[in-house]
């Protein structure tokens, strides 16, 4: 049972994983289907994958089952693991890479409730920080803003890292979608908390920003909504929930199209959908555009 | 729909590529016992705008391409009647080249060897054929804007155009006692009568037919009785030929050339909606086709933009009608469903459809040019995403990214090409690209490879690059001592051995060169150690001596740690005791020259 299937940066490779424990990474140009690697190393069903932004080589993040994150990596035409984080106590859900600003930044969710932040500091090496109790019972899904550069655009300096604000999201066991900031010192810290869900959240997507002042979340859950958060940067902290969709079962997942101007919906009841979102009106048209 | 997926067995998950969607079927219930399920293990990858990848509607998408920059620039310049026939001029271009890509796809489809792909192209034809109909439509309705009169000479070439059963109808006119009449009030090629004196020369010839008829003229032969009712505008005598009639707009025109020829546009509606009516005499009902034009002779541009929208797989054709009929400043803004910009959204649309191919991408990026509100945006985030399969791709990707200002873009395309060149050990490249990108930290890692490199063969590669870098050097520390040690290398080769010299003890004591690089700096000061004339000072031999001395004391503390390595550690002190006897003697030679010389 395939659990999840990724497209890397270009679409020109498929990257899947599965109950039966391994990782496969397809080459999908031109309609074609060549198995390029068969990753073995995971000792439970793989639930997740996800591509690193390919300016650090070809990269893929999976987690498992099994309490592991794995960072897989290609070298001279074969993939070989190249870090194992084995810092939580249960299933680990989620994985997603931080904007490429922020460098090799990997946040990771896990059913024990917490939250780990898989940092590459240079030299085959990782530095791990870890939000503890993030979601009671556990984490299902993490999210990352898209970056935003503070201040002019003017060329930074080499060498001199621009101030990011960097923020993701998480869903978890709690109902909960929570918003997370890096403080100056260096530490997560909770920023928002945002309600509306009645059961578990299973997946939050942050849409990828078009340059306008309004920031967008997705939600889904277990009981059968998806949310669309919006939050007007001007004003600061305020983040509205408007009801998407309510559907007869779960929602598994949500993703967001690269212009951020569709949002497909796949869920249990064989509904899903493709959603186009107009940002200025914040206004929803829910279409099926494909069929169940 | 998706060929055998039976969705009512089995959940499906969805997820984004760039371009496309990625389908699989899969179990979400995420146990915690491992279950044994029987799952299938196919993905389906489901890409919008397939046209795109049809050779022939390539060039449909080119050569409009060219069409819709080159009425982006019609805008400054004319007003009034010129800009109204430029209008026009644009409209039939676009429509001649969808005609030409109707033919070549006709061709093609009597040429098809299997009747599947024969009737795939016969039935592109039907839509291509369908679109220029509509444009045509909408040329004469909304762009030309024909008054009264002329409209429905217009219209007649419309329909002659389209449906060649026409022609029956009038070889069969022709038969009639009043050919001459009819065809030279028909062929007028100038055309210059008002239209009170067309409605008067009608006006006549009606009642002349009115007479005919009731005279019993023709009450010998049922077919030209027939005939005459028709010209009489005879509505029922008309359906009865419905067979040479192919359909309700043909039957329109035609009615309206026999019972009123001098319709005036906001009649038409009426007209058209009862000839619909009529023809399909409740047996069927409209097709989207027929709602379209319904609506285009409502004068409804936008319903005609919606239908149109639905009812075609692809963005090109509202796209570039759309576009066009803004330029005619036909669009009214406020009553749009999706922002303030009807144009925009659908240009939009169609231009990241075409980024999804190797090629046709750069056509998007003048579509995103002309989108003033996203354009940019859209551009930014669809031109990272083109994969940089060749340097010359990845090369005329920077161009468009550099000519509209969009650094990161720049910077992000320029790190990912360095990154490639690195794992193809392509170190030269990887170099250039990182300067390019402005990537300090890369091009430490890069100048890293470039000495380690160095160190193990004993020469450089790239020396071209490593001799011009220039101001660029600055831009990391490695990257300035590679250049410096190069340059080191190219003075001693010079023979400049006071100047080389320099320049090497000034990499140690500057703290440009990485220790690790110091013992082979220092056997590189060996040969000048060793040449006839003293090259260092007695200044500068002292230098030498402390940092060979920083590099030793260092040596043995790890020594004392790390415990033994005895082959290493053999090389090593051989190595550290001819320096240390070369730098004794030229201090000794330094002294001596330096006490005998006079001011020195």
């Amino acid at each position: 049972m395939i659990h999840d299937a990724q497209m890397d940066y270009y679409g020109t490779r498929l990257a899947t994983c599965s109950s039966d424990r391994s990782v496969k990474i397809f080459d999908v140009r031109n309609g074609g289907q060549i198995l390029i690697a068969d990753l073995r190393g995971h000792e439970g069903p793989v639930w997740q994958v996800a591509w690193a932004h390919p300016m650090y080589g070809n990269i893929l993040a999976s987690c498992s089952y099994d309490r592991k994150v794995i960072i897989w990596k290609e070298e001279n035409g074969t993939w070989e693991k190249t870090y194992e984080y084995t810092g939580h106590d249960s299933s680990v859900n989620s994985v997603c890479w931080a904007p490429h600003d922020y460098g090799l930044l990997l946040a990771c969710g896990s059913s024990d409730g917490a939250i780990s932040l898989l940092s590459y500091s240079g030299e085959g090496q990782w530095e791990v920080k870890k939000i503890n109790n993030a979601h009671t019972i556990g984490c299902n899904a993490v999210s990352w803003a898209p970056a935003v550069i503070p201040g002019s655009l003017v060329d930074q300096p080499s060498g001199q890292k621009p101030n990011y604000i960097k923020k993701f999201a998480s869903g978890g066991c709690d109902n909960l979608v929570k918003l997370w900031k890096e403080e100056e010192d260096g530490q997560w810290k909770e920023d928002q908390k945002l309600e509306a869900h009645s059961d578990w959240v299973r997946d939050v997507a942050w849409a990828p920003s078009i340059g306008l002042p309004t920031s967008t979340i997705a939600s889904c859950s277990q009981d059968g909504r998806v949310f669309i958060w919006t939050c007007d940067d001007a004003s600061g902290n305020t983040w509205s929930p408007r009801l998407l969709h309510k559907f007869n079962d779960v929602v598994w997942h949500v993703s967001w199209s690269i212009t951020a101007n569709i949002l497909a919906v796949s869920g249990g009841d064989n509904k899903a959908g493709g959603s186009r979102f107009d940002h200025e009106r914040a206004a929803l048209v829910f279409s099926p555009d494909v069929a169940s | 729909m998706i060929p055998g997926v039976n969705s009512k067995k089995r959940q499906m998950c969805f997820d984004w590529g760039p371009g496309e969607m990625l389908v699989c079927e899969t179990l979400f219930k995420k146990k915690e016992k491992e279950e044994k399920m029987l799952g299938c293990p196919f993905i389906y990858i489901v890409r919008k705008d397939i046209d795109v990848y049809s050779r022939i509607l390539r060039k449909l998408f080119n050569e409009s391409h060219g069409i819709f920059v080159g009425l982006q620039r019609i805008e400054e310049e004319s007003t009034g009647k010129s800009r109204k026939a430029q209008l026009v001029r644009v409209s039939k271009n676009y429509r001649s080249v969808i005609r030409a890509c109707m033919e070549e796809m006709h061709q093609v489809a009597i040429a098809a060897q299997d009747p599947v792909s024969g009737r795939q192209y016969s039935s592109q034809v039907s839509i291509l054929s369908a679109m220029e109909l509509i444009w045509n439509l909408c040329e004469i309705l909304f762009i030309e804007v024909a008054p009264a009169g002329p409209l429905l000479l217009h219209l007649l070439d419309w329909v002659r155009l389209h449906v060649c059963e026409m022609d029956a109808l009038s070889a069969d006119v022709l038969g009639s006692e009043n050919p001459n009449k009819h065809e030279n009030f028909w062929n007028l090629p100038g055309n210059t009568q008002t239209l009170t004196e067309l409605e008067l020369k009608w006006q006549h010839w009606h009642e002349e037919c009115e007479r005919h008829l009731q005279d019993g003229t023709f009450a010998s032969n049922p077919h030209l009785e027939s005939l005459c009712k028709i010209m009489l505008g005879d509505d029922s005598a008309l359906l009865e030929q419905k067979e040479l009639l192919s359909n309700w707009y043909h039957f329109l025109v035609t009615r309206l050339l026999y019972s009123h020829p001098t319709v005036k546009p906001i009649e038409l509606h009426f007209y058209a909606q009862s000839s619909l009516d009529l023809f399909l005499g409740g047996d069927s009902s409209p097709e989207p086709l027929d709602n379209i034009l319904m609506a285009a002779f409502e004068f409804d541009i936008h319903q005609v933009i919606k239908e149109c929208s639905i009812a075609l797989s692809n963005w090109w054709f509202v796209a570039h009608l759309t576009d066009l009929l803004d330029h005619c400043k036909l669009l009214h803004s406020h009553n749009l469903y999706f922002g303030s910009n009807m144009r925009e959204f659908l240009l939009l649309e169609y231009a990241s459809g075409l980024f999804a191919h190797h090629s046709l991408w750069q056509l998007g990026v003048d579509y995103f040019d002309h989108c003033p509100e996203l354009g940019r945006v859209y551009l930014e985030l669809h031109i990272e995403r083109i994969p940089l399969n060749t340097e010359q791709k990845a090369l005329k990707i920077l161009r468009i990214c550099e000519r509209r200002q969009m650094t990161e873009q720049v910077r992000s395309i320029c790190k990912i090409l360095a990154m490639k060149a690195v794992c193809n050990n392509r170190l030269g490249s990887a170099l250039s690209w990182s300067i390019r990108a402005k990537d300090a930290a890369f091009a430490t890692l890069v100048s890293d490879r470039f000495l380690k490199d160095y160190c193990e063969r004993g020469s450089f590669s790239d020396l071209d690059l490593i001799d011009n870098l220039g101001a660029a050097m600055m831009l990391s520390d490695r990257l300035t001592f590679l250049g410096k040690y190069r340059e080191f290398h190219r003075l001693y080769g010079e023979k400049r051995f006071a100047d080389a010299a320099s320049l090497l003890l000034s990499l140690m004591t500057s703290q440009i060169a990485p220790r690790s690089f110091w013992m082979t700096l220092l056997t590189d000061a060996l040969p000048l150690l060793e040449q006839k004339q003293v090259i260092f000072s007695a200044e500068q031999t002292y230098e030498l001596m402390q940092c060979l001395e920083d590099l030793t004391i260092g040596r043995t503390e790890s020594r004392d740690l790390e415990g033994q390595r005895l082959q290493d550690d053999d090389i090593e002190t051989t190595k550290v005791e001819m320096l240390r006897l070369a730098l004794a003697r030229n201090l000794a030679r330094a002294i001596v020259k330096e006490g005998t010389l006079e001011g020195s």
